[in-house]
């Protein structure tokens, strides 16, 4: 392998775990931009979204049907977890807020514990999510391009509706500004809902290519992603779709880069790294990468 | 003056009874009681710290339990038998390689070594405020546990570090336990304490009269860590054998539970919260074992204990989103007297 | 203010009433394990081995004439209330011998307590040989040390498969996986062997690009991959590797013991080996291992998950049979007879305690995964063991 291509293949890798952080941070970042509720338990709707495949696909449901179902059952279980847990206590302190989605987190990952037990299961893949196309001496596994371009699809539909939708126009109009939005007629527990099925359809997808790559699900299988997203949408700025998206593909990149490019010796240091970026990033720009200087945006 | 009188003489009943309370648990409870006694004083420690930074300032910390484990480490570190030393931790710094610390100064030193961690990431920190602080102090959590788990010379990385010795007593921890809510107590209705809540409640107010908000903070952030690097100290001596993963998530989850339970900034709220949540856990967690009422049978669910405490805290925010006190503290002479509406 | 103190006072009555004793005439082992948290998917399994072995023991009268009854608590994988259920054994529900977990911190948080109380604790799942020199006396092991089925490992390498570079993949998150891979490196070199590049990732990690695009630049290939891994992270492991097109053989130890491997890494699992208790095969194990996956298949509608079941199981045949040779549930006689234990056959290998030794001599079986099939490649006792 060259170094050209070591670097290409390093590139691809990083492009492609980058585009499931973007897509898990987007559900991230909406939900803060407008409730200000960093929201944990939006991990566990990948686990929701991947156990329904696995169970459906055991069941003898074809693939394509068991993953929409998937993302179906995410899409349900982020607008309950809304209407059950997050809808009551609107107006609480932050840190009841924070501690609640804390609570709905330990709340699903022992009810799958106790409903599928704690052991992981494969995830079944079918072969054309499986296989590895081949260019030169680079080698790319089928997975890796479909998360790609099935990401640039959603950012694509995603965009449409948040600049052509009623519904999505008043969602950046809630995120500006909550009471305004209210006073100026807006529906927000509209707004909230749709913030909140569109997060969770994307934590859905993400669960099912996540399962894909892993190769296998467990109860607790969302605390890292979520983990990684949050980091992300706090690289790009909290509270915006864009910067979301752009602060996946940036840890995607640090992730890679400082595993590649690390010593030995200083490659378990991985993680404190990209933590003590976060750090600075919150310190020296607030906002995100993207975002403007000014103070308390979102 | 005659208020003043009537609090100390509270005051000392209560430290008398509670004294009188674990040595009746002490010597009729059994080690079950006794270490479920234990535990709920190194948790108000935690508790109780933890609200001096959180509660007063306004400041949320997720990144406690990070001093939590720099306590503990210092501390078994520095009191580590030098025969283990030898075998666990060979690669060990020679000035630390030939110590050998007594109980009190190594909890003390770890308490320290936690309040400089804190005043180093502090000084930069403070500046930030509501949930971008969470998410900071939340980064040097995940920050502490990497280098606990790779910095194997000083803490044997993800293997268990073992062998420290077994110190910690219902005494000893219920002494610091007294003390640190008396120190908090006295900082919370000094004119610091004034000043903090302050600064809490209206930054902008709180700084045209001059209050240095940015000094007060990060007082109160390095008298916070100092008592918790303790209270792990405390642990470590208790439990004596952990690795790095005690001080992760769901410790930071449980710390924080017990002090939104009780009321962000209420000291009473946190003694009544620690206690609460401990009975309430201990209870399910026997209860999950399964158990019969008659002909009715409930078989064993493990994890139940945890899913319907989530539920309770669910709906405990939704009733009462300011926890058991808010800001306000339990008056045993209100109690007995006709009640009032007391709001909280 | 009145209404939450008499609520608070109604939760401390229940909790009173609540910690009552019980009494009964059956032979009483203490079970603990992490069936939630963390470790619950590698408790879970032992968990259930060892239900199975007392439920089959029972059926057969039991022992001593006495039924056996597993008390059993969740550990939550959180070493205070491990402490606390430790507590409890001993004093409410009063047993003769604890047993339980996987991993040495969660050992460690309860054994002590076991042993205050003269106590035996076997430990079904924890492998480092370190761990019984903590609780002298009182701390078995009933699998083999990782420093034994390292450098079987190593050995098998050097000397079957003619490897005489590796690469080796550590997982730096738990204490099995770091003393795995330090005991295979000591002994692989100590042979002649070099490793050429050392990697790490952390529990949980998904995504091993960065690591496998490293591994792939080196110059020359590696003769064989050591992957040291546990049961949850090796499938996605072996599944990265292949579909990156490196085909080279990757070595490990009985964490690789799960159907999950072959499961998630399907083809991929080919030309894997890895050290381990047993053969677990349904069609190609010893009669012994048949007969316990078929009654594990009948009892929890699936196969055994991994490696610790077996363990699990045959901890409860081990202490059975140590109070069947004492004739006595005392927990003094039970420990006395446990170091005497002699070639009690078990479905991880038969045990034996030398006079002294907390560890049993187990011979350690080779598996070998080709044409989509487990096969026993051989089954070994390493000539030299690295010193623990």
């Amino acid at each position: 392998m060259s170094a050209g291509e070591y670097i290409s293949q390093q590139i691809i890798n990083a492009i492609s775990i980058g585009s499931l952080y973007a897509l898990m941070a987007i559900g991230l970042s909406m939900v803060f931009g407008i409730l200000r509720l960093i929201n944990f338990a939006h991990g566990d709707l990948i686990m929701v979204g991947s156990y329904t495949t696995v169970l459906l696909l055991s069941g003898g449901i074809p693939f394509v049907w068991a993953s929409l179902a998937g993302i179906a059952a995410s899409t349900i279980m982020g607008l309950l977890m809304e209407r059950l847990a997050y809808r009551p206590i609107r107006g609480a302190p932050d840190v009841a807020m924070l501690l609640t989605s804390f609570a709905v987190t330990i709340f699903l990952e022992n009810l799958a514990i106790i409903l599928f037990k704690a052991t992981s299961r494969a995830f079944p893949v079918p072969p054309v999510l499986n296989t590895v196309v081949s260019f030169g001496n680079l080698q790319i596994a089928s997975l890796n391009i479909i998360s790609i371009l099935l990401t640039i699809i959603l950012l694509i539909l995603l965009t449409l509706f948040v600049t052509k939708t009623e519904t999505g126009i008043s969602m950046r109009a809630a995120s500006q500004d909550l009471v305004a939005a209210r006073l100026m007629g807006i529906n927000v527990n509209r707004v909230i809902a749709a913030a909140f099925a569109i997060g969770s359809f994307m934590a859905g997808v993400v669960g099912i290519l996540w399962s894909a790559k892993v190769g296998k699900i467990d109860p607790l299988m969302g605390f890292n992603p979520v983990l990684k997203a949050f980091v992300a949408s706090v690289i790009g700025g909290l509270g915006s779709i864009p910067s979301a998206v752009l602060g996946g593909y940036v840890l995607g990149a640090l992730e890679i880069l400082l595993q590649g490019l690390l010593p030995a010796n200083v490659v378990p240091f991985r993680d404190a790294l990209v933590f003590l970026i976060l750090i600075l990033l919150l310190l020296f720009r607030p906002n995100g990468i993207l975002g403007s200087t000014e103070k308390e945006k979102i | 003056m005659r208020r003043d009188r009537s609090t100390a003489i509270v005051s000392l009943a209560a430290i008398g009874i509670t004294f009188l309370v674990l040595w009746l648990l002490h010597s009729f409870g059994g080690y079950y009681i006794e270490r479920i006694v234990i535990g709920i004083g190194i948790n108000l420690i935690l508790v109780i710290s933890l609200n001096l930074a959180n509660g007063f300032t306004g400041l949320f910390s997720l990144g406690h339990i990070g001093f939590m484990a720099i306590g503990a480490y210092a501390s078994a570190i520095l009191t580590l038998p030098l025969s283990l030393k030898s075998t666990n931790l060979p690669d060990l710094p020679v000035f630390l390689s030939k110590i050998q610390m007594p109980f009190l100064p190594a909890v003390l030193v770890g308490g320290l070594i936690a309040m400089v961690v804190a005043l180093l990431i502090g000084l930069s920190l403070m500046r930030l405020t509501g949930p971008y602080i969470s998410v900071a102090t939340m980064g040097f959590l995940v920050i502490v546990q990497v280098v606990l788990t790779n910095w194997d010379s000083m803490t044997r990385g993800a293997r268990t570090f073992a062998g420290v010795p077994e110190y910690t007593n219902v005494w000893n921890v219920w002494i610091w336990a007294i003390l640190v809510l008396y120190i908090v107590w006295r900082i919370k209705f000094s004119s610091f304490g004034r000043k903090m809540m302050a600064a809490r409640d209206n930054e902008i107010a709180a700084r045209s009269l001059g209050i240095n908000v940015m000094a007060s903070r990060l007082l109160a952030f390095c008298i916070s860590a100092f008592f918790t690097g303790v209270a792990g100290a405390l642990w470590a001596h208790f439990i004596t054998a952990f690795s790095p993963k005690s001080f992760y998530f769901s410790q930071t989850f449980s710390v924080v539970t017990m002090l939104v339970v009780g009321g962000l900034g209420s000291l009473s709220g946190s003694v009544v919260g620690v206690m609460l949540i401990t009975i309430l856990s201990e209870i399910l967690r026997n209860a999950e074992r399964g158990f019969s009422i008659g002909p009715l049978v409930i078989p064993e669910v493990y994890g139940a204990s945890q899913v319907i405490m989530a539920v309770l805290f669910v709906l405990f925010i939704v009733f009462r989103p300011r926890g058991l006190f808010g800001d306000a503290e339990l008056d045993v002479r209100r109690f007995f007297k006709k009640e009032k509406e007391v709001s909280g | 203010m009145k209404k939450t103190v008499l609520f608070l006072a109604a939760i401390l009555v229940i909790f009173l009433v609540s910690c009552g004793g019980s009494g009964s005439k059956n032979i009483k082992l203490g079970m603990l394990y992490n069936m939630t948290g963390s470790q619950a998917s590698l408790d879970g399994p032992s968990s259930n081995g060892a239900k199975l072995a007392a439920k089959e023991i029972n059926a057969a009268g039991g022992v001593l004439g006495k039924q056996l009854e597993l008390v059993s608590y969740d550990g939550k994988s959180d070493a205070e209330t491990i402490g606390k259920a430790a507590a409890q054994l001993v004093e409410k529900d009063k047993v003769v011998a604890m047993f339980g977990f996987s991993d040495s911190d969660m050992v460690m948080a309860a054994a002590p307590i076991a042993a205050k109380a003269k106590i035996v604790f076997i430990t079904s799942g924890a492998t480092s040989p370190k761990l019984p020199s903590q609780v002298p006396d009182y701390l078995f092991l009933s699998c083999f040390g990782d420093n034994v089925q390292a450098a079987a490992a190593a050995e098998y390498s050097w000397n079957t498969l003619n490897a005489k570079s590796a690469y080796l993949l550590i997982d730096k998150g738990m204490e099995y996986t770091l003393l795995l891979g330090k005991y295979f490196q000591e002994r692989f070199t100590e042979l002649g062997g070099s490793v050429v590049l050392e990697d790490t990732y952390q529990t949980g990690d998904k995504d091993f690009s960065a690591q496998i695009t490293k591994l792939k630049a080196l110059k020359p290939a590696p003769d064989m991959l050591f992957i040291s891994s546990g049961p949850d992270d090796i499938g996605t492991i072996v599944k990265q590797v292949r579909d990156a097109g490196i085909t080279s053989p990757i070595f490990g130890g009985d964490g690789y013991d799960t159907p999950l491997l072959m499961e998630i890494a399907g083809k991929g699992a080919n030309n894997v080996y890895y050290t381990t208790h047993s053969l677990m095969d349904k069609n190609a194990g010893s009669p012994e291992v048949q007969k316990f996956i078929a009654a594990y298949e009948a009892e929890y509608n699936t196969a055994p998950e991994n490696a610790f079941a077996g363990l699990g199981y045959d901890t409860v045949y081990l202490l059975a049979d140590a109070i069947k040779r004492a004739n006595s549930a005392d927990p003094k006689k039970i420990r006395e007879a446990l170091q005497t234990t002699k070639d009690l056959p078990g479905v991880t290998g038969s045990i034996t305690f030398e006079p002294g030794s907390p560890i049993p001599q187990k011979g350690v079986a080779i598996i070998e995964i080709q044409d989509d099939a487990l096969k026993l490649a051989a089954e070994v006792v390493p000539e030299k063991v690295p010193a623990p």
